[in-house]
């Protein structure tokens, strides 16, 4: 169909999930402040000329400077959770103070340095106690510091001020905080961009800033945790108090103002700074460079008001409204952004599978549905959770997997025995045995996993190569499904799909793009590289004996190929089945030397259409709840046996659903077939008439060497 | 102008009208395990229009009017086509067929037609004479599915009097009308597809129900409305996706449609929603799902006061008819195969 070319196109050209994948990353937060920030370069750039001149930055960076600090200091606050709206005044008092030291009583610059960032921590320590310890509410403690430290600051100027403006600080030290700049910026903003580098370490890498933003995230979890509250949140005042008196020193340095406007309204512009920056008032998200961008932002606005000739007045109506916008937008996008993130992120795209074929009980018919695995055998009914994969080992033991990350096993030779064999975490969804009997396991979440036989869980490996155009970082393992081992070692595993985690598997079904990839890990290097991306839901994979190359099923595309990575055709694939009528699952080694394959369900026509119809799909994820989205069936299920040509040699179905609706995995061992759901409670085991009684898949695979020599 | 920019904003936010929501069944809808748990009376292929005419309890499958004697059924009449309605008025029983024809059998037969090929529903009005539902001008009963898809609203009331079988046309342009019921002068229809109840000429008694309603018939003291699928979310969403709907339509098998059904999903090629997925070996009876068992009890006034369900998990779905009988309700489920009987909860 015509439409259909196009939507295809369309479909292919645009990469509609970068928008789902861009909001699902913690720096789109910043996003708005970089925004913002533009849009206010662009019109004032537009408005002042010479605005962005080499003069004109060198003199804004001392402003910036002094504001970062202080900022810094406010930042930290707020991302505990609390606030300091005394910084305006502990700033004027350090400022005169700093003035009154060096000058008055004409201490050395360092000693009189050192004593106003004291003072300005002491200041700082008694919001500490009096929030910290004493749980008064952060807003009104810091409300009336702010008023007492004003009130102090106001009168020390009215009884000193005269023999403070007779003497002057002078002196080389002094004079270069107050003129010279440091590579083209002030040494007010040198020294903010290397405490604010030094403030990021801390808020990411060490301990206490773990604490402080555990402690804004919740003040309870942190307890709970083990983290002390009370003196994570007093330390913040102290640095918020140290860091506002190292802006006043500054400021000293550049006026030596003795004015009693100084520092009035500060609290104002730097929360407003802190919150156009995006650190969240509600406490726990917030970053440096956050901070950063909303003082550059005030900074520029500010600066350009006074340029532009507005009145004082005006510049703080102004940087006031500013304020009002960036907290509305601050909470909006808090309260939203999860929602427009579920919203958006299920990116469906163009697919069409191969005409559907006709299934039916007419049993000359490939594919013709029967009733035979209805009659299997139950094992561990009610004590299984998901048993994504089986295995078996040669003793008769059998093993699975579950959604609550246990390995189960049952005792040979009934199986009636339950033990946990060992416990992983994460979903156990593949498994295989390598030539020391060790069990290898996929983990959902988690990536490749190793149970020797003394029960020691060893990971093998949980990432592999980054490639350079994802946006999702696909070098974690979200989804490790299924795995084989090759004769040299190396191990094949699939993972079903980079976009999502184990519990939104089936969700991947409704994008229709080729999320999914194969790794290889090499145990001689202890290396994973992905060897193939862009498949849609790779699945059961399954060496072919031939040493060369292996079979892998792609579940939402419906097909099984054939990848060889050894000899002449190395590195090619090429399609086995390519027109299943339902979604493949695992594929193992069947006793006559075919290939079993376990289906997990069956193609819907509705579905099918659906997946040519993308915007159909996206306005379903848009609009109906999600336990009301169209699946593809996976209430029906069986299990087929296929050569390497293609050919359905036989079909086995529970064409009612009623026991193995799902069939997601199948082991032959010993005459008899164990299959696996994940969505099961229970495990099966079907006698194969005519089958090989003796034929084991370890015999199959490891031959003489076996592990049965190695035994303990 | 406001009520026109408030339909766009709405329809492209998919809110408001255009929302892909079913209401609730809460109240005297919330959900119960009666219907499934009802006595099985027997078991017929496709059951439907109960009757009680002349003290025999009447009942129609496929092309054959079969009677309930004793427990047991039996072949008591069989048509030309198939039975889509019937109704005992006094001495007469109106039989509405699938090729369009309403036979009045009373001593004789006599033919009625020119009434379309789609006659839903028969009762009895004033007297002497039958209300007829035809459901739509473009459909036959068996094509309710493309009628609900396409938005079909080209369904009529009739009213054909018995002595000399003239029809009086009462409405037309309903959605589906399925079900009628006349009381104090009064006749009530339903409309299937907008899921309410409306007297002739009037405003809607009962409106947003959580399912498709379709017959009528007297209770003790009040109705019983049977209502033959659920209202689902998804099929919402396909009713307001016009291209999806009608590629759907086109390119393949109405039994594989995202669309109601009469019977619990049994074929693997119909469309499965994902909390619909046999978890642990049993579907959740709150499953989304396209068919459903429900029959309620309304007041005199039409208001709902108690109801009997089948839910996701279970058999009995598709309930077309019910008929009181005593103590006892007998249910006809269309989609289970099954006539029940029921016995009735004092709300």
């Amino acid at each position: 169909m015509a439409s259909d070319v196009f939507t295809r196109w369309r479909y292919k050209l645009v990469p509609d999930k970068i928008v789902g994948e861009i909001l699902s990353k913690n720096w789109v937060d910043n996003a708005i402040p970089v925004l913002f920030l533009l849009i206010a370069l662009g019109v004032f750039a537009a408005l002042i000329p010479n605005m962005f001149t080499t003069g004109s930055l060198g003199g804004m960076t001392r402003t910036a400077g002094e504001y970062l600090l202080v900022a810094l200091g406010l930042t930290i606050v707020v991302m505990a959770g609390g606030i300091d709206l005394s910084v305006g005044s502990v700033f004027a008092l350090a400022n005169l103070s700093m003035l009154a030291l060096g000058g008055v009583v004409g201490l050395p610059l360092w000693l009189a340095a050192l004593a106003v960032l004291a003072m300005g921590g002491v200041i700082g320590l008694v919001n500490g106690v009096l929030i910290g310890y004493l749980r008064l509410r952060a807003f009104l403690t810091t409300l009336v510091m702010l008023i007492i430290v004003r009130s102090v600051t106001d009168t020390l100027l009215l009884s000193y001020s005269k023999q403070m403006s007779s003497v002057q600080i002078a002196g080389p030290v002094w004079d270069f905080l107050a003129f010279k700049t440091i590579l083209g910026v002030a040494p007010s903003f040198a020294v903010a961009m290397v405490l604010a580098v030094l403030a990021h370490f801390t808020l990411t890498r060490l301990r206490v800033g773990w604490h402080i933003l555990a402690v804004g995230g919740s003040r309870r979890a942190a307890h709970n945790a083990g983290i002390d509250v009370r003196r994570t949140v007093c330390l913040t005042y102290v640095m918020s108090g140290m860091l506002t008196a190292a802006a006043g020193i500054f400021y000293a340095a550049r006026l030596a103002s003795l004015g009693n406007d100084t520092g009035l309204g500060l609290e104002i512009t730097i929360l407003t700074a802190v919150v156009l920056g995006g650190t969240s008032l509600g406490g726990g998200r917030g970053s440096v460079f956050k901070t950063f961008l909303g003082v550059v932002i005030v900074v520029i606005i500010t600066n350009s008001l006074i340029r532009l000739g507005l009145r004082s007045g005006a510049s703080s109506l102004v940087l006031g409204a500013i304020l009002l916008i960036a907290v509305g937008i601050d909470v909006r996008w808090l309260k939203n952004r999860a929602k427009l993130l579920a919203r958006s992120y299920v990116s469906p795209t163009y697919f069409a599978l191969p005409p559907l074929q006709k299934v039916t009980r007419a049993p000359t018919t490939p594919y013709a549905i029967n009733d035979l695995l209805s009659d299997a055998e139950p094992i561990g009914v009610g004590e299984v959770d998901g048993p994504e994969d089986v295995i078996l080992d040669e003793e008769g033991n059998l093993y699975c997997g579950s959604r609550d990350g246990d390995i189960i096993r049952f005792l040979a030779p009934d199986h009636k025995i339950r033990e946990v064999y060992v416990h992983i975490g994460g979903s156990t969804l593949g498994l295989a045995f390598d030539r020391e009997g060790s069990l290898l396991v996929c983990v959902g979440g988690m990536g490749l996993y190793k149970v020797t036989r003394a029960r020691d869980v060893i990971k093998l490996s949980d990432e592999t190569n980054r490639s350079w155009l994802s946006i999702v970082d696909d070098s974690r393992m979200r989804l490790a499904d299924d795995l084989d081992i090759a004769p040299d070692g190396r191990v094949f595993f699939s993972e079903a799909t980079i976009r999502y985690e184990m519990h939104d598997w089936i969700i991947d079904a409704l994008e229709g793009r080729g999320n999914g990839r194969i790794i290889c890990y090499d145990p001689r290097d202890g290396s994973s590289k992905t060897i193939l991306s862009g498949r849609q839901f790779p699945n059961g994979i399954c060496m072919v004996p031939d040493g060369q190359s292996f079979l892998f099923a792609e579940t939402w595309g419906c097909r099984i190929s054939r990848y060889y990575y050894e000899g002449p055709k190395k590195g090619r694939v090429e399609p086995v089945i390519h027109d299943l009528p339902g979604y493949p699952d695992n594929i193992n080694l069947a006793s006559d030397g075919n290939f079993w394959c376990g289906i997990i369900g069956m193609r819907a026509p509705a579905f099918d259409l659906a997946q040519k119809m993308p915007r159909f799909r996206r306005h379903m994820v848009m609009q109906i709840a999600r336990d009301e989205w169209l699946y593809p069936n996976m209430n029906t299920g069986g299990v087929i046996k296929f050569d390497l040509t293609g050919k359905i040699v036989q079909s086995l179905w529970d064409g009612v659903g009623e026991r193995h609706p799902q069939v997601t995995s199948i082991r032959e061992h010993r005459g008899y077939l164990y299959l696996g759901g994940i969505f099961n409670n229970r495990i099966g085991k079907y006698k194969i008439p005519g089958a090989d009684p003796n034929w084991t898949a370890g015999q199959a695979y490891w031959g003489g060497q076996s592990y049965e020599g190695a035994k303990p | 102008m406001i009520g026109w920019v408030r339909n766009r904003l709405d329809a492209f936010r998919g809110r408001g009208a255009y929302a892909a929501t079913v209401p609730p069944m809460d109240g005297a809808l919330r959900p119960n395990t009666r219907l499934e748990e009802a006595a099985v009376l027997a078991r017929v292929s496709s059951p439907d229009n109960l009757v009680l005419h002349q003290g025999r309890v009447l009942f129609s499958s496929g092309a054959v009017i079969m009677a309930l004697e004793d427990g047991q059924t039996r072949e008591w009449r069989r048509c030309a086509a198939e039975v889509t309605a019937l109704a005992s008025v006094g001495e007469t029983l109106a039989m509405g067929l699938a090729d369009g024809s309403l036979i009045l059998a009373s001593d004789a037969d006599r033919l009625v037609t020119g009434l379309g090929r789609c006659i839903t529903s028969l009762s009895a009005g004033e007297a002497g004479q039958v209300i007829v539902c035809v459901g739509s001008a473009v459909h036959c009963c068996d094509e309710w599915k493309h009628d609900l898809l396409t938005g079909g609203a080209s369904g009529s009331v009739w009213q054909v009097t018995l002595a000399d079988g003239v029809a009086k046309l009462l409405a037309q342009g309903l959605s589906w009308p399925a079900g009628s019921a006349t009381s104090g002068g009064q006749t009530v229809v339903v409309e299937a597809w907008r899921h309410r109840l409306t007297p002739l000429g009037g405003v809607p008694l009962v409106s947003d129900l959580p399912g498709y309603p379709s017959r009528l018939s007297p209770a003790a003291d009040g109705w019983w409305l049977t209502l033959f699928a659920p209202r689902n979310q998804l099929i919402e969403l396909v009713l307001r996706e016009g291209p999806y709907r009608k590629r759907m339509m086109r390119e393949i098998d109405p039994d594989h449609w995202i669309a109601p059904t009469l019977s619990p999903a049994v074929d693997f090629n119909q469309p499965m929603q994902g909390g619909a997925i046999r978890t642990h070996g049993i579907i959740k009876p709150w499953a989304p799902t396209r068919s459903y068992g429900l029959l309620v009890r309304l007041d005199r006034k039409f208001h709902p006061i108690a109801s009997y369900h089948s839910r996701a998990d279970g058999r009995f779905h598709g309930i077309t008819s019910a008929l009181q009988m005593g103590e006892r309700v007998l249910v006809t489920s269309r989609g289970g195969n099954a006539m029940l009987s029921l016995a009735e909860v004092q709300p």
